[in-house]
C-alpha cells in the first residue's frame, strides 16, 4: 500500500480528467467550494499503529474501514462521488503521527476516520484542524482528546469517564469491598484508574485498595502481583492492554489470587483468553463498548469481514467501520466535503445507526451514552454478562 | 520478604543469562551488540515453531520436550548470531567504533521487523506452558517450573564459567579480549574465536527466550528490546566483560526491581532500580567485579 502512493495518484488523475472528459462535471455540485472537486474520489485518511508495539491493531482497523468503502462504493458511493481510504502508521508514537497526519493532509484526505493511541492522536489534532479536517476518531478516547473543545474532534468509542463509571457500577453490584486498580502508566490506562478511583473514594459501597502501575511490555509482573496481593483485595481491576493484562491475570492466579479480575476496553481480545490460558481467564470480567460478538445480528457482518480478509475482525474493528460509514453519511448530509459544512453536519447528527446504538453527539462531541458494558470470559469465549442497563 | 527476593531472583537469572551474552561480546571486540536482545526474541520464536512441528505433546512429557527444544533452539540461535557477526559486524571490524554500534541498532530494528514480516505483529502463545502447583518455602510461593528454569540457567552459567575459564578456548577468549592482534600472531585464529563467541553468547539468550516464552506464555517480536536493555544494564552492573560480575549483575538488577517496586509502588520501580545504578556507576565506575581498564598504547 504505502509503495505506490504516487502511482494511484497519477492513476486517480488519470480517472478524474476522463470523467471529466466525458461531461460528468455537473453532477452532484451544488456548494461552490466543491465543484471542482465532484468527480473526485472523497479521500478518507486513517492513522493507525502499522508498525511498533501495538502494530497487531492496525489491521483490524484499516481492514474494517476498507470494508465499509467497499460496501458504501458499491452501493454507488456519496453524492454519486467514490469513498476511498488512505491509510499512514502512526507507529502508536507522537513524532510518527505527526508526521502521518502531514502526510495526509498534503495528500487531500477530506475526512480522518483514524485514530488509536490516545497520545499518538492528540499532537495530530491541531495538524487536520488548520487544514480544515474534521476528526471521526474510532477507538482512542482519553479525555484530553476533547478537553480543548476543538469544533472538528469527535470521539465515537466511549470516554474514559463513561468507561469507569461503569467498572465501578460493576464492582458495587458485586459486592466488592477492597478494589486494587493497575494500570501501565500510559495516558489512556491511568486516566480510567484515576476516575474509577475518584468514584470509588464516594462513600459507600467499595473501597480502593491500591493503585499499582506496572511497565509495559515486560513479561514478569510478580513484584506488582506481590504489592497487589499484600493488600488483600477482593477485585482487581486492569484498564491497561491485553498483552499485560493476560500476563496479569495469569499470574494472579499462579499468586493464588482467588477474587474476581477485570479488564478495561484495551485488554478485550481473544488473545487475552490465549496469553492467560483457559483456566486463568475463566470468569475474567471486561469493561467494554459493543462489539461484533455482544451484538445481535452482527453476525453476518462478521462473515463478510471473514469472507474478504481471512480473519475475524479484532478489537476496534466495528469502530473503524462505523467511523467510515459515520463520515460518509456527514459527508452526504453536508453535500460536499467543505470542512466546515461536514462538521455541523456530524454534530447534526442524531439517531444514526451504529455498533454502539443510536448516535447522537454531546457537546463535547463525545457519545451521549458510551454503551458500556460487562463482559465475562466464559469456557474460554468472551460473552455479554451484563449490558448494565 | 523471601517472596520479594525470589521474585527477583527469578527475574534476575533471565536478566543474568541474557547479559552474559552482552558481556562475552563486548569483553572481546569491545562492541555493544545492540541486537542481543532480538536474538532473545529469535530463540523465543525459533522454540515455538519447532514446538509447533512437534505438535501435541501431554503436559506428562512436557519437561523433557522442553528441554529438548531449548537444545536445538540453543543451536538455531547460536548459529543465527554467528550468521549476524559474519554479515553485520566482522566487515566493520577495523571501521570506527560508532558506525560498529549503528551498525548493531540497524541489525537490531532488522531482526525485529524481519520477525514482524515473518511471523506478524500479533503476539503468540506457546503451545506448551509450564505452570504447575506452587509451593512454599519460607514463606514463598514458588512453582517447581520456576525451580527448574533457575537450575538451567545455573547450570548454563557455571558450564560457561568452566568454558571460559578452564579450557583451551576460554583460553583463546581471554586472549583475544586482551590483545587481538598479539593473540593472531601467537596462533589464534582469531575469527573463529570471535565466531565461537558470538554462538556461546546468542545461544545463552535463545535458551532464555525458550525458558520465557514457555513460562510467561506470551512471545512478539518486540519482546527482546526491554530485556537487551535490562541486560544490558545488568552487565554494566556487574562489570562488562566480566563472567561473574555479569551474572551477579542480572541477579543484583532483578531484586533492585523486585524492592524497588516494594518500597515505593510500581511506577518508581525503574526510577528506584536505574537511580542506583547511576549512583553505583559513579562510585564504582567498573561494575561490581569489573577490573579497571588499563589503557592499551
Amino acid at each position: 500500500m504505502r509503495a505506490t502512493p504516487l502511482t494511484s495518484i497519477a492513476s486517480l488523475a488519470a480517472v478524474a480528467l476522463l470523467a471529466t472528459g466525458c461531461g460528468q462535471g455537473l453532477l452532484g455540485g451544488g456548494d461552490g467550494g466543491d465543484t471542482a472537486k465532484t468527480n473526485e474520489p472523497i479521500v478518507l485518511g486513517m492513522l493507525i499503529p502499522q508498525s511498533g508495539s501495538e502494530a497487531a491493531i492496525g489491521p483490524y482497523m484499516s481492514n474494517a474501514a476498507q470494508l465499509a468503502v467497499d460496501e458504501i462504493n458499491a452501493k454507488g458511493g456519496v453524492l454519486g462521488r467514490k469513498l476511498e481510504l488512505k491509510t499512514a502508521d502512526d507507529a502508536c508514537d507522537a513524532q510518527s503521527a505527526a508526521a502521518g497526519a502531514n502526510k495526509l493532509v498534503t495528500e487531500g484526505v477530506d475526512v480522518s476516520v483514524g485514530g488509536y493511541c490516545s497520545g499518538a492522536t492528540l499532537p495530530t489534532l491541531p495538524i487536520f484542524g488548520k487544514a480544515n479536517i474534521p476528526m471521526i476518531i474510532p477507538a482512542a478516547n482519553s479525555q484530553e482528546l476533547v478537553d480543548q473543545k476543538l469544533k472538528h474532534v469527535f470521539l465515537i468509542n466511549g470516554t474514559g469517564t463513561q468507561q469507569a463509571a461503569a467498572a465501578e457500577k460493576w464492582m458495587t453490584k458485586q459486592g466488592a469491598k477492597s478494589v486494587a486498580l493497575m494500570h501501565d502508566n500510559t495516558s489512556y490506562s491511568k486516566d480510567i484508574a484515576l476516575r474509577t478511583q475518584a468514584l470509588l473514594d464516594a462513600p459507600g459501597g467499595a473501597d480502593t485498595a491500591l493503585i499499582e502501575a506496572v511497565t509495559p511490555k515486560e513479561s514478569d509482573y510478580s513484584a506488582n502481583i506481590t504489592n497487589v496481593l499484600a493488600k488483600k483485595p477482593d477485585f482487581v481491576y486492569w484498564t491497561g492492554y491485553f498483552q499485560e493484562g493476560g500476563l496479569i491475570a495469569r499470574q494472579l492466579r499462579q499468586a493464588g489470587y482467588k477474587g474476581s479480575i477485570m479488564v478495561g476496553d484495551g485488554s478485550v481480545s481473544p488473545k487475552l483468553v490465549e496469553i492467560a490460558g483457559p483456566e486463568a481467564a475463566e470468569g475474567v470480567y471486561a469493561t467494554m463498548t459493543q462489539t461484533p460478538d455482544t451484538l445481535e445480528g452482527a453476525e453476518g457482518w462478521i462473515e463478510a469481514y471473514k469472507k474478504k480478509f481471512g480473519t475475524e475482525p479484532g478489537p476496534y474493528s466495528n469502530q473503524a467501520y462505523d467511523a467510515v460509514r459515520l463520515a460518509a453519511e456527514a459527508v452526504g448530509k453536508a453535500g460536499g466535503t467543505d470542512g466546515a459544512k461536514v462538521i455541523a453536519a456530524l454534530e447534526a447528527i442524531d439517531g444514526f445507526q451504529m455498533f454502539s446504538g443510536p448516535l447522537k453527539f454531546t457537546p463535547e462531541h463525545t457519545l451521549s451514552n458510551g454503551g458500556f458494558q460487562i463482559l465475562v470470559v466464559k469456557d474460554g469465549k468472551i460473552t455479554l454478562q451484563d449490558s448494565l442497563k | 520478604m523471601t517472596q520479594l527476593i525470589w521474585n527477583g531472583l527469578f527475574v534476575g537469572s533471565f536478566y543474568a543469562l541474557v547479559a552474559l551474552g552482552y558481556s562475552m561480546v563486548y569483553g572481546i571486540i569491545k562492541l555493544l551488540n545492540f541486537a542481543h536482545g532480538d536474538l532473545y526474541m529469535l530463540g523465543a520464536f525459533a522454540g515455538f515453531a519447532i514446538l509447533g512441528a512437534v505438535g501435541g505433546v501431554s503436559s506428562s512429557m512436557a519437561l523433557p520436550v522442553l528441554l529438548a527444544v531449548l537444545v536445538v533452539t540453543m543451536a538455531v540461535t547460536g548459529l543465527a548470531g554467528v550468521a549476524l557477526e559474519r554479515i553485520a559486524y566482522r566487515p566493520l571490524r577495523r571501521a570506527p567504533r560508532l558506525s560498529l554500534l549503528i551498525t548493531a541498532v540497524g541489525a537490531s530494528f532488522a531482526l525485529e521487523y524481519g520477525m514482524r514480516a515473518a511471523a506478524g505483529a500479533d503476539p503468540r502463545v506457546y503451545p506448551l506452558r509450564l505452570g504447575g502447583s506452587s509451593l512454599e518455602v519460607a514463606g514463598a510461593r514458588l512453582t517447581l517450573a520456576q525451580l527448574v528454569l533457575v537450575g538451567v540457567a545455573v547450570v548454563l552459567m557455571i558450564g560457561l564459567n568452566l568454558l571460559v575459564t578452564r579450557t583451551r578456548e576460554g583460553r583463546a577468549m581471554r586472549a583475544i579480549a586482551l590483545d587481538p592482534t598479539t593473540s593472531s600472531l601467537m596462533g589464534i585464529d582469531v575469527n573463529a574465536v570471535i565466531s565461537r563467541t558470538f554462538f556461546i553468547g546468542s545461544a545463552l539468550a535463545g535458551a532464555a527466550g525458550v525458558m520465557a516464552g514457555a513460562y510467561y506464555g506470551k512471545i512478539d517480536f518486540l519482546m527482546g528490546f526491554l530485556i537487551g536493555l535490562k541486560a544490558f544494564t545488568a552487565a554494566v552492573i556487574g562489570g562488562i566483560g566480566n563472567i561473574p560480575g555479569t551474572m551477579l549483575g542480572g541477579l543484583v538488577l532483578g531484586l533492585l526491581e523486585s524492592f524497588g517496586t516494594f518500597w515505593l509502588g510500581g511506577e518508581w520501580r525503574d526510577v528506584f532500580a536505574f537511580g542506583v545504578l547511576i549512583l553505583f556507576l559513579t562510585v564504582r565506575p567498573t561494575g561490581l567485579l569489573g577490573e579497571r581498564v588499563t589503557e592499551r598504547v
